[in-house]
């Protein structure tokens, strides 16, 4: 048996990682169904697929195929790479979660795969419909994953709340594309280019169209004013899916997002929709900012932290250029790399997963488990963008697009509201380090996996945040790739 | 090209490394480890003296490797006239705090020695620099280990503590971290190249006086909240109250120093137009803070508040020298960071030491400790008399020359200044007679245990160079005189000819 006609086929090629994970999938439910007492194989075995899948970027020719609506060029594998990373986390960290919660199945892993597929779709397409695929696609691996832990009453509401706003939101996505069909007569970026070059920026119905899909897409990203859903679903969800919804979906929205605005040149800034861009990230930061600051429940926390992460990721998209495109690749990456770490080890506290898990949960857990504790505060002092991390690292990429784009003033923002997020992190180190553990503490037991991903996670952060300049090159290049 | 401040600034990072590899339980050889690494530390630093030559200004011992080359980001280092003191009283005050707390230190050794490792190192990487962004990776590299260890080793109310002095100080290095961002960029629109080495923003062309004051502040604040400056100050007290003996004595010893150097380094060469324009404003401020701090510190019930607000006080003094802009008193400034990281330092140490033994800090719990601790009682008297300035020690030496120098520019800022010398005598005087001299009033205080072997062994090194500073302070000052004289050009020059166009427009 020979994979060359595999490879050799020009479209074939063009979707390698997307088969190798579509078809893993399917085989991953049928062992799991066949051999429910290997149930403790399905982890490893995804692991295997999505290494696989990730070495077969190198077997990937790059062009545009299906009719010039699918891009494989050096931006979509570097987003398809991180894409795996986050969920080859959520796997490790979903190991002995599930196992510990006694819910193990191949079709968890089976939904990562899939959902991630439709992130390599919406990170592919040069047409609004094959994006609205890639989302659909991915919304409904989402929807199960939330709701996975069954019995669990908040597990259930969470999934039904994703649904019930992300329905909402798919509809006003393809209210907005059909508005843009209507005026410019196809999804494809390409025509799109052609008719903004000459567009009447004051056309009513463009804005409607671009408000529409801002707000649909946005709901994805969870950016304030349409962030409400995200802590409720973050804390019902199980919490390695939480850490993966946090990072992955809002990665591909965003490259999508990307192609949109540039196709949109130079309406986007005529017709002020990059002032509409940059309320939403201005916003984001600081209701995410402030109201991290009430929240015990740490995955509460972490959700509104995540809010104002999208603010900042938005700063740089203000200005569609080589650059922000490139600061938006880096601060994705470092963002999947400290956020799933976060949830992590919060995934490994050994609760009742129906009660929320607070601040006091984690007292005095830097000495219990001086690993988990390191790692925490490590991925806390990166997510608040400290020097040496990948934080401080992609914040300032962020900070300094903004500067040179001369967007000194939300960029101001964006370091005040910093100084503001500080408290929150700086309050779980404090609980980490410096509360004694209450009576009766269970110390989290110490897992193989989830060490693993931890180490993967804080090695990386501190590689790019002390060595950033391999990070930068690809970026560089992905975002030239991008943006011709 | 010379390695030596390479190792210097790696040679404490590795150590943490090494220890952190190393089991909990082993505390008393992880303590030995950490002891040790610091001495070696101390000596290798030493080295960077021998190699240093007197006469010439720029920075010596320099390395540079290009770090994040996209943004032109290097990763340099360097030492000079200003920064040379500045880090040997680094690598002199780490092994002493590991003396000092030798015994004390009990609860979680090992995190303790490793958190003053990294500390020592961002400390010392700080001062040696030279590339804009390396130097603010280490600013604020030193609040991580600092806050941990308020945060952990530190006393009641140390949480509070912790907090406030995090906040109050990233607030500020955020700022300035959108100013480094800012200034790269117009650098980057008058000459096409992203750069962050200090020296290129010698003499920029700023776009306008506002442009440049902006800027100015989001420097000086951050600065100003690491002095501090009046009315900034108030997480110091919070902070040194609450840290560990060995928090206190690097807190006060060289993490204020990072302000005064700060200005020093990038403020004024920065500036010189807002520096010239601004300087009134600063100096108004530290003289404030002179007086301020001295008249609380009078009122002081507990020593540490005491020795906190005297800090206070006698950074005021270093402020007033720097933005005197003159020779003289940037000089007098200089030795005066060195001596108060010395005497202050030495200050906590030694309250330290007591409330180790009586577990109380209050002046009203002391009295004729002379009689019963008659060893430890010299060393607290020559260190408070170093602290007050007296003739003959370090103290004096540093003071004279900040006032005698500001004199010439600042005369009436001067005369209001020196009152906080003679407010430093009364209340530290008066410290002294509460604690040592008269009847023993509180029976506890009869059998205190005297001074231990290791704390005299940190005492000694700080009491010697007290007296060598204070005897023969041109051992100290003949080095920084080449890179003062240069830094004063630099800002002479910029702010003299804007002020000319001013005056003929």
């Amino acid at each position: 048996m020979t994979l060359h006609p595999l490879i050799e086929s020009a479209w074939m090629n063009a979707v390698l990682p997307e088969l190798i994970l579509s078809a893993g999938g399917m085989l991953l439910i049928l062992w799991s169904a066949f051999a429910p007492r290997l149930k403790g194989t399905t982890a490893p075995l995804s692991l295997i697929v999505f290494i696989v899948a990730a070495l077969s970027e190198n077997a990937v020719r790059g062009g545009n195929f299906f009719g010039g609506t699918y891009q494989v060029s050096a931006i979509t594998q570097l987003f398809d790479i991180t894409f795996l990373l986050a969920a080859i986390l959520a796997t490790l960290f979903a190991r002995e979660y599930l196992e510990r919660e006694g819910i193990e199945g191949g079709e968890f892993y089976a939904l990562l795969m899939w959902g991630t597929v439709g992130m390599m779709m919406m990170a592919k397409g040069l047409d609004l419909l094959v994006v609205i695929l890639g989302l659909e696609t991915l919304s409904i691996c989402i929807f199960v994953l939330v709701g996975y832990h069954r019995r669990l009453p908040v597990s259930n509401e969470a999934s039904l709340k994703y649904f019930l706003m992300g329905a909402f939101a798919t509809g006003f996505v393809l209210y907005g594309t059909a508005l843009f069909y209507g005026a410019t007569q196809s999804t494809k970026f390409e025509v799109m280019t052609r008719y903004f070059a000459t567009a009447d920026a004051t056309n009513p119905l463009l804005t409607i169209a671009f408000v529409l899909l801002l707000s649909g897409l946005g709901f994805k990203l969870a950016v304030a004013p349409f962030h409400g859903w995200a802590p409720d679903v973050y804390q019902g969800a199980p919490t390695p899916v939480a850490g993966w919804l946090s990072v992955a979906p809002k990665a591909a929205t965003l490259i999508a997002l990307v192609r949109i605005f540039a196709s949109m040149m130079p309406t986007f800034h005529l017709a002020r929709w990059s002032t509409m861009v940059a309320a939403l990230s201005v916003l984001s930061m600081i209701i995410g900012n402030a109201v991290a600051i009430a929240q015990r429940d740490l995955k509460r926390m972490l959700a509104y932290s995540g809010i104002a992460h999208v603010g900042y990721m938005l700063i740089a998209m203000l200005s569609v250029r080589d650059q922000s495109v490139a600061a938006v690749t880096v601060y994705v990456i470092t963002y999947a790399l400290m956020n799933i770490g976060a949830f992590g080890v919060i995934s490994m506290l050994a609760k009742n997963q129906n009660d929320p898990q607070t601040l006091d949960d984690i007292a005095g857990l830097g000495f219990r488990r001086p690993f988990y504790g390191l790692a925490l505060t490590v991925c806390m002092f990166s997510l608040s963008g400290l020097p040496p991390t990948a934080g401080f690292i992609a914040k300032f990429y962020v900070f300094k697009t903004a500067v040179d784009s001369g967007y000194t003033g939300i960029a101001l923002v964006g370091i005040l509201t910093s100084i503001v997020s500080v408290y929150y992190y700086l309050r779980v180190v404090y609980y980490l380090y410096m509360k004694e553990a209450p009576e009766g503490y269970a110390v989290p037991v110490a897992g193989m996996f989830a060490t693993g991903a931890l180490a993967i996670s804080m090695i990386g952060i501190f590689v790019i945040g002390i060595f950033p300049t391999p990070l930068f090159e690809m970026a560089g290049a992905a975002a030239h790739a991008l943006l011709p | 090209m010379s390695h030596v401040l390479s190792v210097v600034l790696w040679l404490p990072i590795a150590t943490a490394v090494l220890l952190m590899l190393i089991p909990r339980r082993w505390s008393a050889e992880i303590k030995a480890i950490g002891l040790a690494a610091a001495l070696i530390e101390f000596v290798v630093s030493l080295t960077i003296l021998s190699h240093f030559e007197d006469g010439v200004a720029g920075m010596q011992l320099v390395e540079a490797h290009p770090w994040i080359k996209q943004w032109g980001i290097t990763y340099s280092l360097g030492v000079d006239g200003i920064s040379l003191w500045l880090v040997l009283l680094t690598t002199l005050l780490t092994p002493v705090v590991f003396l000092s707390g030798w015994n004390a230190i009990t609860k979680h050794p090992k995190e303790y020695v490793i958190a003053f490792l990294i500390m020592e190192a961002a400390m010392i990487g700080v001062f040696i620099a030279t590339d804009l962004l390396l130097f603010y990776v280490f600013f604020e590299l030193t609040l991580l280990p600092m806050y941990l260890v308020i945060g952990v080793w530190g006393g009641a109310n140390r949480i509070y503590a912790a907090i406030k002095f995090f906040l109050f100080t990233i607030a500020g290095s955020l700022l300035m971290l959108l100013g480094i961002i800012y200034m790269a960029f117009l650098h980057f629109h008058d000459s096409g190249i992203w750069s962050f080495a200090v020296t290129d923003f010698y003499g920029m062309h700023y776009r306008s006086g506002t442009v440049e004051a902006l800027l100015f502040v989001a420097f000086s604040l951050a600065f100003a909240i690491k002095v501090p400056l009046f009315p900034l100050h108030t997480w110091l007290p919070d902070a040194h109250v609450e840290a560990p003996t060995g928090g206190s004595i690097i807190l006060a010893g060289v993490m204020l120093k990072m302000g005064t150097y700060g200005f020093l380094r990038f403020v004024l060469p920065f500036f010189p137009n807002a520096t010239a324009k601004y300087a009134p404003w600063l100096i108004a401020l530290s003289v404030i803070g002179v007086i301020y701090g001295a008249l609380v510190a009078w009122v002081q019930p507990d020593m540490k508040k005491l020795v906190a607000y005297s800090s206070v006080s006698h950074l005021g003094f270093c402020v007033l020298g720097i933005f005197a802009l003159q020779q003289t008193a940037i000089e007098g400034s200089i030795l005066q960071m060195v001596n108060h990281g010395l005497s202050t330092g030495a200050l906590f140490l030694l309250v330290g030491v007591i409330y180790e033994r009586r577990h109380t800090r209050k002046l009203a719990d002391y009295g004729g400790l002379g009689g019963v601790m008659p060893v430890y009682a010299t060393f607290f008297i020559i260190a408070v008399l170093s602290s007050v300035g007296l003739p003959g020690l370090n103290g004096f030496v540093g003071e004279f020359l900040i006032l005698s120098g500001s004199f010439k520019t600042q005369p009436r800022a001067t005369i209001l200044a020196t009152t906080g010398v003679i407010l430093a005598a009364i209340y530290l005087l008066w410290l002294v007679q509460k604690v040592f001299f008269g009847p023993i009033t509180n029976e506890e205080n009869r059998h205190v245990k005297e001074i231990a072997w290791n704390e005299i062994a940190a005492m000694v090194p700080l009491v010697v160079l007290m007296v060598w500073i204070g005897v023969h302070p041109n051992t100290f000052l003949k080095k920084m005189t080449p890179s003062v004289q240069q830094l004063l050009t630099t800002v002479q020059n910029r702010g003299g000819a804007v002020m000319l166009t001013e005056k003929t427009r």
